[in-house]
């Protein structure tokens, strides 16, 4: 029987067969004061269209590894389309086009070698509304996995990743009944654990929280921060004081420009850019 | 944010300002009060201290309701923690007035005249870098606040100066050490009331840049002259 680990310690990849190269070993200058880590996500000079509107205009920055990213800006300034670019989640939209380079580990995620599905598997999502799927909970968590043609024990998968959503120790006597029994926050963890269990590499959060109360926020809130120990997060969020406590880095998007991208410390207490000053301080957005 | 929050930052900040004028006054009448024997002037020195506790409290209370419901950021985090500090180190300015003032109500006045010159000198200095500390506060200037570290150092000078004379006085005459003691206290509350307008400067700099400059720390200060 395969024991269930949380410590992360198993191999990625080792459920999907991926065609996406494996991790190679990047360090630069371009990641603001993380420390010296491995780019994951490499943006340059990223023009996102829809027709003929820049909606991301010449975007140019690094997400690193097993950190938390946090996006954020006033609404329609790209943070959501750029967030989706990563994991070619705007393929959906006829008229989107990209120009310049976007890489996950080095391959590019636009280019043809890149099978959109593998990618999607590596890079997961949670977005703003828990989408649970209307089947039992186990089944939401399993689906993924067994769909994929997962060999391994599916009760030790499930197990592990609701508890790395911090959701276990609630529903384990609970598995066989509908998700949509469980709180909203509760649901959003499930779909959490949903994407965990593909064993991504990368999670993008698209305003994950914006549908929860306080109490199911700080729960999410809690839980990233422990997610960043397995995986690396990109954060978009309206919430700024939600990028304050929860990202290690915070890039603030302005009409579909990047105006400054910093750790977060810096971001809230003496941000370079006048622009990032008038925003977190509500003088304009 | 809300306007209404920037609204009441300013309005924090002129209270601020309005103290600092205050403690300013007190300062100075209570150099006036020592230096021209001037006790009436030092009473009211002495009484003006509660209106200061009272302001220091109000505005500590404001800057603790400010960032409790609106969790500032940035340059407005940056001007409740400086307004906090600066609130403090106007308080104990107050104090070191009334502790000038107390001595001027009591002190031997041929003693004073010996140092009078020192003295008066020392706080008309002291009075000067509050002054620029104070108003480089109000319009954010940290070239005006950067010069208060020179200037603690000439005040730190000038009480040196006032130490000797005074040891030399004792090692000659053993008459007259009360008011040797009345003398030096001056002096000591003079410069620290000029340790505290340095360290009012540290928090405007703190303030307009975000860096902290205290025990040499951050450069600006390390660079200075």
């Amino acid at each position: 029987m395969v024991m269930v680990s949380d410590t992360g310690s198993e191999k990625r990849g080792d459920v999907v067969p991926t065609r996406i190269a494996p991790p190679s070993v990047r360090r630069h200058a371009g990641v603001p004061r993380a420390g010296a880590c491995e780019t994951v996500i490499r943006a340059q000079h990223v023009t996102i269209r829809y027709g003929d509107f820049a909606a991301v205009g010449d975007v140019t920055l690094d997400i690193p590894d097993r950190r938390v990213t946090a996006i954020i800006g006033p609404s329609g300034c790209g943070k959501s389309t750029f967030l989706r670019a990563m994991n070619r989640m705007n393929d959906f939209i006829p008229t989107m086009s990209l120009s310049g380079s976007l890489t996950y580990r080095g391959e590019d995620i636009y280019g043809p070698r890149c099978d959109a599905v593998d990618l999607r598997r590596r890079i997961g999502m949670v977005f703003q509304k828990p989408n649970p799927f209307p089947k039992t909970i186990f089944k939401n968590v399993a689906w993924g996995a067994a769909i994929n043609g997962y060999r391994g024990d599916l009760h030790v998968l499930v197990e592990r990743a609701l508890r790395r959503a911090a959701l276990w120790d609630e529903v384990k006597d609970k598995l066989n009944q509908s998700a949509f029994a469980l709180s909203g926050g509760q649901q959003q963890r499930l779909c959490i654990a949903r994407a965990i269990a593909l064993q991504p590499d990368v999670l993008l959060m698209d305003e994950p929280c914006s549908a929860l109360d306080p109490i199911a926020t700080a729960r999410i809130e809690d839980l990233i921060g422990e997610l960043k120990a397995h995986y690396t997060v990109v954060l978009v969020t309206h919430n700024m004081q939600q990028a304050a406590r929860v990202s290690d880095l915070t890039a603030f998007m302005y009409m579909g420009e990047l105006v400054e991208f910093d750790a977060t410390d810096t971001i809230f207490t003496k941000p370079n850019e006048q622009r990032t000053q008038d925003y977190i301080t509500g003088r304009f957005g | 944010m809300t306007t209404h929050f920037v609204n009441l930052l300013e309005d924090l900040r002129r209270r601020a300002s309005r103290m600092a004028s205050l403690v300013e006054d007190m300062v100075q009448e209570a150099c006036e009060s020592v230096v021209d024997g001037n006790e009436a002037l030092a009473r009211r020195v002495i009484g003006r201290d509660n209106d200061v506790d009272s302001e220091e409290v109000a505005v500590e209370s404001e800057v603790i309701r400010l960032m409790a419901l609106y969790q500032p950021v940035g340059s407005d985090l940056r001007l409740l923690c400086a307004i906090l500090k600066i609130n403090n180190d106007l308080e104990r300015i107050a104090d070191c007035a009334v502790n000038v003032a107390e001595r001027a109500r009591h002190m031997e006045r041929c003693t004073l005249d010996r140092h009078r010159e020192t003295i008066a000198e020392m706080g008309a200095f002291v009075r000067s870098m509050l002054r620029d500390v104070v108003q480089s506060f109000a319009i954010e200037d940290v070239e005006t606040a950067r010069k208060a570290f020179i200037e603690e150092e000439h005040v730190d000078a000038l009480y040196e100066q006032i130490i000797k004379q005074v040891v030399a006085e004792g090692a000659t005459s053993s008459n007259g050490m009360a008011a040797r003691l009345d003398v030096l206290s001056v002096a000591k509350n003079l410069e620290r009331i000029a340790d505290h307008a340095t360290n009012i400067a540290e928090d405007v700099i703190f303030l307009s840049t975000g860096e902290i400059v205290r025990h040499g720390d951050g450069g600006p200060r390390q660079n200075e002259g």
